[in-house]
């Protein structure tokens, strides 16, 4: 591959205390960015997406704590290991706001509501490149010009409150791509937005991503978003990926169970009238219960016995494609 | 900003009327008679006597004209007199605004400083030590009542061990400041540890409110340093509800305590009125209880101000 590889992610465990108890929330995911690619993580809600993407910037709540595996950032062929680095310390910081970006879910809540737009924006550039106040300004103006915001010289002086949902959200992203990252990370960048607006902003990352060669990480449970955006796909059940690969692996060739049932409940146009849309029967489980075998079993109507007695290995289909499933044991199994 | 606070203040001026006509009225309705606290008992028999001093003090008018007489009389400025020694209360309060004024302050300078303090280590070492010795002062602080913890003080540090005096505010013949600073210090102290406890633990909670938000997120991930992302922007946030509450605390400079101006013999405003409460010294009772209205309406003006200042959500409404 001729890709150039920017983020690599190896078996990645990650677990919150809660009281006595530790859950493992995240357990052995492993993954790889590409410059300019985009990976799309999908899965139902609590399956440990944004725990994952939280474990890379190291910016897990404070029961939160990575228990094993690596994050290697690599900036002009240096490799950093940012699971080593110290959570609020001077070199894990300047990676966050200069190197990687992030976006989140609500546009409502995620800017502080006490200061203005601009000087929020503008904030990072003021910590990484020590700009002046009024440098950093005109470079907010021209982002946020970039991100179709109008009239950007008087809407900086303006508050949160007095922004729509979807310009917010603008500025969430001019927040950050400002410093000019390699990585942006977007947390279900959409799904706080209503539809039109949430095409309007994609069509807008796509168009960021491509134009200036980022990488995306992107979070969703949004399959249509995911054909739309991905060049990877890592499809996320209970803390673990249980397959991974190119856009046109999963989208042609879905193999896991899990993925084809994924796939089946994405609401399209033209259904006949009474026909019903496909879910997946049952709910996610707790993660305490899930200790051997494969965490989607009793949902599964593939499940053996072997599904659920001994830790499933990930299989490789194609040099693309892995899998973690009990189907494809003719398959051979994915050395590390 | 100048339209909104001439609004807020020409609203006052109904509220004042209404609270001056509430205290008169219900004074009135009282069972009290001034002349029984007015006359030795001695003099009681002749009936005669004791109409005239009525008619003399007016006291026989209409309560609709006694009232007007009043309310007129003080917007002129004259507050009128006790009926118990005659001063002027005027002159009485200016004798002892200053008492209740500095020890209110000091507790409230330091009860602010030390309560929002503890209450921002606490909120920050979520579940640490610190925040276990702030979670038990808070809990301490507000269940116990002043007037036990007063006592339990002056039992400890002015009889056992006689480091401090246990009562009033200055030696006959001293005047300085530093001369009767120790006399403050149980006082001050007292009042000062039920008002920390409850900055405290509103300041922990709002703090912990705010930590969680989206945007305390996002300020990390633009790699600012935490003391920034406490300071700038959790606790210009968080402020906001803890300034409420310290604001609503004002009219303790003007009102004092009557529990701790009790309980220290501290001659301020506070034992003024309970004092003119039990000898029936109505006019006294009157205009205190009206100072003391006028500071907690001018404090909540005070407070839409400081609100306005710290949220531009509500400057724009």
């Amino acid at each position: 591959m001729q890709n150039e590889l920017i983020l690599k992610v190896e078996n990645l465990h990650t677990s919150f205390t809660v009281g006595p108890l530790n859950i493992p929330i995240v357990k052995g995911v492993s993954f790889e960015v590409y410059k300019g690619k985009t990976l799309a993580i999908v899965g139902e809600s609590g399956c440990g997406k944004s725990v994952t993407v939280h474990s890379i910037v190291q910016l897990l709540p404070r029961n939160g704590r990575i228990d094993q595996g690596t994050v290697t950032y690599i900036e002009d062929n240096e490799e950093v290991r940012l699971d080593q680095l110290q959570r609020y310390g001077k070199k894990m910081r300047k990676i966050r706001g200069e190197n990687i970006g992030m976006v989140f879910q609500d546009p409502m809540t995620s800017l502080n509501p006490v200061y203005r737009v601009g000087d929020q924006v503008a904030e990072s550039l003021m910590q990484h490149f020590k700009m002046k106040k009024k440098d950093a300004m005109k470079e907010v103006i021209s982002m946020l010009k970039k991100l179709g915001i109008p009239d950007p010289e008087s809407r900086i002086n303006d508050y949160p409150h007095q922004f729509s949902g979807g310009m917010k959200q603008r500025v969430v992203i001019a927040t950050a791509m400002i410093c000019n990252p390699d990585i942006i990370i977007a947390d279900e960048p959409t799904t706080a937005l209503d539809v039109t607006i949430q095409a309007q902003i994609m069509e807008l990352m796509k168009e960021l991503q491509v134009k200036y060669n980022k990488s995306l990480i992107l979070i969703t449970h949004n399959m249509g978003l995911v054909a739309e955006m991905a060049d990877q796909v890592a499809v996320m059940y209970m803390g673990r990926i249980v397959e991974y690969g190119s856009l046109t692996d999963i989208f042609e060739h879905p193999s896991h169970p899990y993925t084809k049932a994924l796939l089946r409940s994405v609401p399209v146009l033209g259904k006949q009238e009474g026909e019903l849309l496909e879910t997946i029967p049952g709910s996610t489980p707790n993660p305490l219960d899930c200790t051997v075998g494969c965490e989607f079993a009793d949902r599964c109507e593939f499940a053996q016995e072997k599904c659920r007695i001994k830790d499933v290995p990930y299989r490789q289909l194609t040099p693309t494609h892995q899998v973690r499933c009990t189907l494809f044991e003719e398959h051979p199994e994915v050395v590390k | 900003m100048a339209k909104f606070l001439v609004k807020k203040i020409l609203a006052m001026i109904p509220m004042l009327l209404a609270i001056s006509a509430m205290v008169f009225f219900a004074l009135e309705l009282t069972p009290t008679d001034p002349i029984n606290y007015l006359i030795s008992p001695d003099m009681a028999s002749s009936a005669g006597n004791i109409e005239a001093l009525r008619e003399s003090l007016g006291l026989n008018d209409p309560a609709i004209i006694r009232y007007f007489r009043w309310l007129f009389n003080l917007i002129r400025g004259d507050f009128g007199y006790s009926i118990i020694s005659g001063t002027s209360i005027r002159e009485i309060i200016m004798l002892r605004l200053p008492a209740t004024l500095e020890l209110a302050l000091v507790s409230l300078v330091l009860s602010t400083i030390i309560g929002i303090g503890i209450g921002l280590l606490s909120a920050i070492n979520q579940n640490g030590w610190i925040d276990y010795v702030g979670r038990v002062m808070g809990v301490v602080g507000i269940s116990i009542p002043q007037f036990f913890f007063g006592i339990v003080v002056i039992q400890i540090f002015a009889i056992q061990f006689g480091w401090l005096p246990f009562g009033s505010r200055m030696a006959p013949g001293q005047t300085a400041f530093f001369d009767r600073l120790h006399f403050m210090v149980l006082p001050a102290f007292t009042m000062a540890i039920a008002m920390t406890a409850a900055l405290l633990r509103y300041t922990r909670n709002s703090m912990l409110d705010v930590l969680n938000k989206d945007y305390i997120k996002l300020a990390r991930s633009k790699g600012i340093p935490e003391w920034k992302v406490y300071l700038k922007h959790a606790f210009r946030t968080a402020l906001r509800p803890v300034l409420v509450i310290l604001i609503f605390r004002l009219p303790i400079l003007i009102g004092g305590s009557i529990v701790i101006e009790s309980v220290f013999s501290w001659p301020g405003i506070g034992s003024v009125i309970l004092s003119s409460i039990s000898a029936g010294d109505y006019p006294v009772i009157m205009v205190t209880t009206l100072l003391v209205a006028a500071a907690i309406l001018i404090s909540s003006i005070f407070v839409d101000i400081a609100t306005a200042l710290l949220d531009p959500r509500v400057r724009f409404e």
